[in-house]
């Protein structure tokens, strides 16, 4: 009996230290920084945090649809390209707002355009999802590059107002910067809408099982449209927090992102498998990732060593997320 | 699915045949551009500076033929290629570098093998994982730099012609009659069909499933190791910003072969054919000065495209049975 007890009390332990292990190592990291390097707490580097974090935050936050739908997207790269330098170009022409507008359209109509694809071709799989949307961001940086004639959009080129930019890439609202406050609200809506909406657990089933789905009446079809559609919403934001804050947009601002979304979703704990996850889960992940980040760049280690670092744990956390599933 | 007659044959030709229909279209427009495209020199060279990529086509081939798949090719191409210039320039012989840069693919190979089929690991974003981490390892060997190779030799392995043909146009035939004999004339490569085709059948009919996919994944390491050893032979140095792109590509060229993701079909020749699209693609567009971001978007727009007919003809498929 007590033999028992104990051992359904380590299995208990293990699973719960499984399932939240992405906190006891940002836990162990944070402190193990704060320990070397006491810089890590201090004000100057948690709004530097604050402020940086904005742009990954957003994409992963629109990934997390994706996957838990059971599907990939590797076109956010070049969405945030397309949109960067598009919204850009057209605040002096068009005005602040509906430039912004503009970016957030183009954003979600490159995003639903992977469905599209992905739904007339009959794509079940990831691996052909994987392939289709590489092709499309190949397909929209090479648009970006063409609009932009490769070079980079400045700031500074632009004469109107661009007070909305500025506000997103450097104003607070209090205490936090408006990057966060527009988090917060993104974070806010993406849970209603995962907890609280028929269409958020249409996307949780058609990621567990497309055939039991469909005979349970989920229409597949629209919930593959909707997550890749909020994808590219939220690549599109990312993209737009991201420039405001750098103050220049290149065609190739984008490089890297779409890894590190799924790199940021996947430590977070939403299984690639499809079916379970959340948006919290990723938000602990993004956290992990800009963490390390930071206390990389405190400890000196260099840019190079880092993209090591996350590739090792991006198969490190593939790898224990298959465990957990065998 | 039998009434449909002459339709569904020419369907059935087009889909099975995309990527011989595309280089003969390619071909024949070709003959109406003003250019020097149908030279011998041209053509030659065209295939020359596809070698290297039709070299990883034929390791990822046998993944990809087991229903795996491996993207980490780009990032083990670069290493070796650095790797075997890094010693190079410390003082070891050529050929014992090359060997210790071949090794380190075949190593990582076997790390890739380990995690996805051993461990059961999705191989498409394990590759995936693997492969940043390469990319980083490269760019901190380098620093992001470029690093000149000092033996004058190495450079011919890569640039250097053997009676006329040049001496990457031999490596890859070479190459090539290796992995076709592999596939077609071994038990190994008939266990490979069996095992993409049906996993479980495979492995309740005997064969040592894990063993023989695990060992796929260690070609394909090993073949990349040694195509980045002659790209960086061809390039007389060792860069981190190749590869970015080269592992979707070369897993895409493969498929528009005929290699289905589907696993179980395919073969060697079929992926020659279809990097051959890609290389053609390339040389044709240069040929017509066609601006390099145009091409950056058709080459997209191919993968797509090919993307979506195989997952059509899959869909076809499923729907016959």
């Amino acid at each position: 009996m007590t033999a028992q007890g104990t051992n359904s009390a380590i299995r208990v332990g293990a699973s719960i230290l499984r399932d939240y292990l992405v906190l006891v190592m940002i836990a162990a990291l944070v402190a193990l920084t704060a320990l070397i390097e006491p810089k890590f707490l201090s004000p100057e580097n948690l709004t530097n945090i604050m402020f940086q974090f904005g742009p990954l935050m957003m994409v992963a936050l629109g990934t997390t649809f994706v996957i838990i739908g059971g599907f990939i997207d590797l076109s956010i790269a070049g969405t945030i390209n397309l949109v960067a330098v598009v919204t850009i170009s057209l605040i002096q022409p068009m005005g602040q707002v509906p430039a912004l507008l503009t970016g957030l359209a183009i954003g979600t109509v490159c995003g639903a355009l992977n469905s599209v694809l992905i739904l007339s071709s009959g794509a079940l799989t990831q691996a052909e999802a994987l392939f289709m949307t590489f092709g499309l961001s190949t397909v929209y940086s090479a648009i970006a590059l063409l609009y932009s004639h490769g070079s980079t959009m400045h700031f500074w080129d632009i004469t109107a107002s661009k007070s909305v930019f500025q506000a997103i890439g450097s104003g607070s609202l209090g205490f936090l910067s408006w990057s966060f406050v527009i988090f917060l609200i993104s974070l806010a809506a993406l849970w209603v809408f995962q907890e609280m909406t028929a269409e958020g657990r249409a996307v949780r089933l058609t990621g567990g099982n497309k055939t039991a789905a469909r005979l349970a009446g989920v229409r597949i079809s629209r919930s593959i449209v909707v997550i890749y559609a909020i994808g590219g919403f939220m690549a599109a934001l990312g993209a737009i927090v991201l420039f405001s804050r750098v103050t220049t947009a290149s065609p190739v601002i984008g490089v890297g992102y779409e890894t590190n979304a799924i790199l940021a979703v996947v430590v977070g704990g939403t299984t690639l498998k499809g079916g379970k996850g959340s948006v919290l889960r990723t938000v602990m992940g993004v956290l992990l990732v800009v963490l390390m980040s930071n206390c990389l760049n405190l400890l000196g280690v260099s840019t190079y060593l880092q993209v090591v670092a996350e590739g090792a744990i991006l198969t490190f956390a593939i790898w224990l997320d298959n465990r957990k599933h065998m | 699915m039998n009434g449909t007659g002459k339709g569904a044959t020419l369907y059935k030709i087009l889909t099975k045949q995309k990527a011989l229909i595309a280089i003969l279209v390619m071909l024949i427009g070709m003959l109406f551009s003003h250019s020097n495209f149908y030279s011998a020199f041209n053509l030659l060279q065209m295939l020359s500076s596809t070698s290297i990529l039709l070299i990883l086509a034929f390791g990822v081939t046998l993944t990809i033929i087991a229903g795996g798949c491996d993207l980490s090719i780009g990032g083990i191409m670069v290493v070796a290629g650095i790797v075997s210039i890094k010693l190079m320039n410390a003082g070891m012989p050529m050929g014992l570098a090359i060997f210790f840069a071949v090794l380190f693919g075949t190593v990582v190979g076997f790390v890739n093998g380990f995690l996805a089929v051993h461990q059961k690991t999705e191989p498409f974003i394990i590759t995936l994982g693997i492969g940043l981490l390469l990319t980083g390892v490269a760019q901190q060997l380098t620093n992001a730099h470029p690093v000149p190779a000092q033996n004058p030799n190495f450079m011919m392995i890569g640039n250097g012609y053997f009676h006329g043909v040049p001496n990457l146009v031999i490596i890859m035939l070479v190459l090539f009659a290796l992995t076709y004999w592999l596939m077609r004339y071994t038990e190994f490569g008939r266990n490979l069909y069996a095992i993409g085709g049906d996993y479980e059948v495979a492995r309740y009919s005997g064969i040592d499933v894990i063993t023989t996919k695990w060992l796929a994944f260690v070609i394909s390491g090993t073949m990349a190791a040694l195509a980045g050893v002659l790209l960086s032979s061809e390039l007389n140095t060792g860069s981190a910003v190749y590869g970015e792109t080269t592992a979707l590509v070369v897993n895409c060229g493969v498929v528009v072969g005929g290699t289905s993701f589907a696993g179980g079909i395919g073969g060697i020749p079929q992926s020659a054919l279809g990097l051959l699209v890609f290389g053609l693609l390339s040389n044709s567009m240069n040929m017509l000065n066609i601006s390099s971001y145009f091409q950056i978007m058709l080459q997209g727009a191919v993968i797509v495209a090919i993307i979506w007919m195989d997952s059509y003809a899959q869909k076809r498929r499923r729907e016959a049975v």
